[in-house]
């Protein structure tokens, strides 16, 4: 595999986009939080967001909670293939089965496992595993039952051993379900411990990544980022017209 | 006995190491009444559960060979298979389940599905054999049928269904809900030989109920009689077990039971089970090759008067000669009779047909379609078809996988030398997966098998049954090359030495074939090279792709094109041609990038989630590659692929930095590329011995 191919497909994935209205990302010890509804599509931008530092051949560790094992490898073999259909960046299968090999997926079950021990076995992964992941991914933790505590777990980790940590948060409750700033009520509390927030909010037929917290920043900011209804991508949003 | 085929079974049980196969065996014996004593696996008395008859599996505390045992239930004639439960030993289970029509499949209702279940399951796919499930060890702690029925719903994707309900759980285990009959059973006497039946306690009518309703909605599929006699409110117990049985044939259906071996709980209803769900063998239906007439296969009629097709599926030295263990698919067998093995077109006579026991045996006059006897005094090898004279069938080929691992062994002393060729070749004829040859650079004897274990088994067994002591080398992993890229060649081969001489030239390129293999294209037109040379470049290129330069094994997932050439009238030859391909292989490998492959394999380690951090540990240091992780509550699971040359000595390592409470399986998975510093490695040690054996 030539080096340039690998920088195709790292140049012109829409993930640059995201980048840049982060302050270039999201940063060693911070946890960013892509928060929607069931069934909007956080799975699929975590696994695009991994499948994008996979190709830039770093390593990935997919915790998750809920799916089994091997729904989540077919998560990442379809978004591969999707991404290796657009132009130009066919190279995405070519080196999918080598770069695979720099993701681990940790499956822990909701009810026997506490933030704690969830740690603990990321730390054991990282250390003993000689696992050197930049990017740690988790999917399906119930914000409703873990507190600001957890999250300050997961932040206090992130820090000390130098990851970023996306989470996914599914958003629930009678009421509305953000405020007038655009913050989840639900994440209200834990607004202080995350850094990056971004909410995923249905818009017609598609779905628009809105930026709720950046850093410091609480801007509420229009991504121009969707998720394609079909190929469960994120890509460009380029408004009706332009 | 009864030869009446609607009351034959031929039953395998099928498990992960460990979920109690022979503990349950060993009870089904009892209950059956070939035994008159239970002994337990790695049993204080000494004695062993009466199916491990050789000596070392009741060392071990697991079943090496599969033994075949006949009992007795409810007027039927249930043939046993009791299958090793270790993946090194696959073929036997694989083979055990291409004779038998059905299966229990046994879990551990604390451990669940586990990796060897999912291995297990995929065979019994593979053989389509319908089975059911027994649930094992409900008196553990942590036992819960729920959550491993579920299991076998979720990760192995079957319509699993509860037939029982327990009565208590873990120490509080005292009985069983029959979900068809609507009763409770209590197990009593001695050894649980007495099944009280008595009505379902209070406290469990509710729940008992909900469950049945659940069972026969599930059930309902398979039988519109049982929908309206539902729907009416009045189904029968008949109803019920012929609409189970209908499902659990079809294989769309598990209907799972419950017990405990070890406390002599749930074993006659599981035997009952059998009696009622699971096929005879004239439900099955069974092909062969025609070997007449290529790619024809042939239905079997379970009809006993047609001509006589017949398995040998075993090989096992006795005490009183060689044993051949036959499943007979079509026709009858009798004393006497004349029989032709369609492999080496040998004849046989049916001189002592017996039925096994674990250890001792009946003379029999007679066996029908449908039944596993021994014969006596055969000479054949496991996979030959027997057939009646006249008749030329084979069973389809069992699939044998390609050994892994190999080990150089030599006898200590001269006679030692007899006793281990003879052992050898007993075991070669036993066992498919276990090979050997004798590499003619080094002049050693070499095994080959499917694991460590594997091959460990036979060498102590070479020292137990053949009394023959053996010096073992270093355990050898099958490595391949392979080509990396495209390469052209142009070589022309000439020799004028007086009289007649050489002259071939070939062009034409090679290339990786992804499919692994060899393949040859010809593409040469107009008589450039004369058409009977073709195979002769063929032939060459086979010659040299059994040797590869790098390492001296094996190339693989070759393509070779031929493109041109050019002949001589009176030089060319058949063995020009040959020498000329060899040479011009030689010649452009080192151009085609090639590269060193080694086995990697599927290694699953499970155990108590405490030592999940020592676990990554040790797969990490042996260049393996984690894939995933579960951790459900206090059980964890690691699955990662790890090259075979790194897990030398793995169980040990994994004994002693868990306590013994961690355990692993390992499969082949597929040949990948040696990292640039293990090849160099390699080569080195490649070259010298070379340089060795130069000097020699």
């Amino acid at each position: 595999m030539t080096p340039d191919v690998t920088d195709e497909l790292i140049k012109r994935s829409p993930l640059r986009i995201l980048e840049k209205s982060i302050s270039g990302g999201l940063g060693k010890g911070n946890i960013g939080v892509l928060a929607s509804q069931k069934g909007v599509g956080k799975t699929a931008c975590l696994v695009h967001i991994a499948a994008d530092k996979l190709i830039q051949r770093k390593p990935v560790i997919h915790v998750s909670y809920a799916s089994r094992v091997d729904h989540i490898m077919t998560w990442y073999a379809d978004i591969f293939k999707e991404i290796a259909k657009a132009p130009r960046m066919g190279a995405a299968l070519e080196i999918y089965d080598e770069i695979i090999k720099n993701r681990v997926i940790m499956n822990f079950k909701q009810d026997g496992a506490k933030t704690d021990q969830v740690l603990r076995s990321l730390e054991a992964m990282i250390v003993h595993g000689n696992f050197a992941a930049e990017t740690v991914i988790v999917d399906g933790l119930d914000f409703c039952r873990a507190g600001l505590d957890d999250l300050r777990l997961f932040k206090e980790f992130a820090g000390r051993l130098g990851l970023e940590v996306w989470l996914s948060a599914s958003l629930r409750g009678d009421g509305p379900l953000f405020d007038d700033r655009g913050v989840p009520v639900m994440l209200e509390p834990c607004l202080d411990t995350i850094d990056v927030l971004i909410s995923l909010v249905h818009h017609g037929n598609h779905v628009h990544f809105n930026l709720v917290k950046d850093h410091d920043r609480l801007a509420p900011k229009n991504l121009r980022l969707k998720l394609d209804p079909t190929t469960l991508l994120i890509a460009k949003d380029i408004p009706r017209g332009a | 006995m009864s030869t009446d085929i609607a009351r034959m079974r031929n039953i395998g049980i099928s498990a992960h190491i460990d979920s109690g196969k022979t503990t349950l065996t060993e009870r089904i014996l009892f209950y059956c009444k070939k035994i008159h004593k239970i002994h337990e696996v790695k049993g204080k008395d000494g004695v062993g559960a009466t199916m491990d008859s050789m000596d070392l599996e009741r060392e071990r505390g697991i079943t090496i060979a599969s033994a075949t045992t006949n009992v007795e239930w409810a007027g039927r004639s249930i043939n046993i298979i009791d299958t090793p439960g270790h993946v090194d030993f696959t073929i036997e289970v694989e083979r055990s389940l291409r004779v038998l029509d059905s299966a229990i499949l046994v879990l551990c209702s604390v451990g669940g599905v586990q990796s060897q279940t999912i291995t297990v399951d995929r065979q019994l796919r593979r053989y389509n054999v319908p089975f059911i499930a027994f649930l094992n060890k409900l008196d553990r702690t942590g036992a819960n049928p729920f959550k491993v029925r579920e299991q076998i719903a979720e990760k192995l994707g079957h319509n699993a269904v509860l037939m029982q309900l327990p009565i208590g759980l873990e120490a509080g285990f005292a009985g069983i809900i029959d979900l068809v009959a609507m009763k409770a059973l209590y197990f009593e006497g001695e050894e649980g030989e007495v099944v009280r039946i008595a009505e379902i306690p209070a406290d469990h009518a509710a729940e008992a109920a909900g469950r049945r309703e659940a069972m026969l909605d599930a059930v309902t599929m398979f039988s519109d009689e049982l929908m309206e006699a539902v729907l009416a409110g009045r189904p029968t117990e008949e109803m019920i077990r012929a609409a189970v049985r209908k499902g659990t044939i079809a294989r769309k259906l598990v209907p799972v039971f419950i017990g405990s071996a070890y406390r002599n709980k749930g074993i006659q209803p599981l035997l009952d089970a059998v009696v009622s769900y699971l096929p005879d063998p004239s439900e099955v239906e069974n092909r062969a090759i025609d070997l007449d007439r290529e790619g024809v296969e042939r239905v079997l009629s379970s009809d006993p008067s047609a001509p006589t097709v017949a398995l040998a599926f075993k090989l096992e030295e006795g005490p009183y000669g060689q044993l051949t263990y036959i499943r007979i698919y079509q026709g009858s067998l009798t004393k006497g009779d004349e029989l032709v093995n369609t492999r080496s077109g040998q004849k046989i006579k049916v001189g002592r047909l017996v039925r096994m026991h674990a250890d001792t045996m009946a003379d029999i006059q007679e066996a029908v379609c449908g039944d596993i006897v021994a014969l006596f005094g055969v000479e054949c090898a496991s996979g030959d078809t027997f057939c009646s004279p006249g008749v030329n069938l084979a069973m389809t080929p069992i699939h044998v996988p390609d050994p892994v691992i190999s080990l150089a062994v030599a006898p200590v002393d001269n006679g030692a030398s007899d006793r281990m060729a003879k052992a050898l070749n007993r075991f070669t004829k036993e066992d498919p997966t276990f090979r050997t040859y004798v590499d003619p650079e080094s002049g050693e004897t070499i095994i080959q098998g499917m694991g460590e274990l594997h091959l460990d088994i036979y060498l102590e067994r070479m020292k137990r049954e053949y009394r023959t002591a053996v010096q073992a080398g270093m355990p050898q992993v099958a490595y391949r090359e392979a080509i990396g890229q495209r390469a052209d060649f142009d070589y022309t081969h000439k020799k004028q030495t007086g009289g007649a001489g050489q002259y071939a030239k070939i062009v034409g390129y090679i290339e990786p074939l992804a499919k692994g293999g060899y393949e040859f294209v010809s593409e040469v037109k107009g008589g450039r090279i004369p058409r009977d040379f073709i195979p002769s470049c063929d032939k060459g290129f086979r010659s040299v792709l059994r040797k590869g330069q790098l390492i001296g094994f094996p190339i693989t997932g070759v393509r070779v094109v031929l493109t041109d050439g050019n002949s001589h009238p009176v030089d060319s030859s058949d063995i020009a041609f040959q020498t000329a391909a060899q040479a011009a292989f030689r010649e452009v490998y080192p151009k085609a990038k090639p590269q060193i492959l080694e086995p990697i394999m599927k290694v699953s380690v499970e155990g108590p989630s405490e030592y999940a951090g020592s676990v990554f540990g040790t797969i990490s240091q042996r260049r393996g590659v984690i894939v995933s992780s579960v951790e459900d509550g206090t059980f964890a699971r690691v699955d990662a692929e790890v090259p075979l040359s790194e897990m030398f000595g793995y169980s040990n390592v994994l004994r002693s930095l868990t306590q013994g409470k961690a355990e692993f399986t390992m499969e082949f998975l597929k040949y990948g590329r040696v990292p640039a510093h293990v090849a160099e490695l390699l080569s080195e040690q490649f070259l010298e011995k070379q340089r060795k054996g130069g000097r020699k």
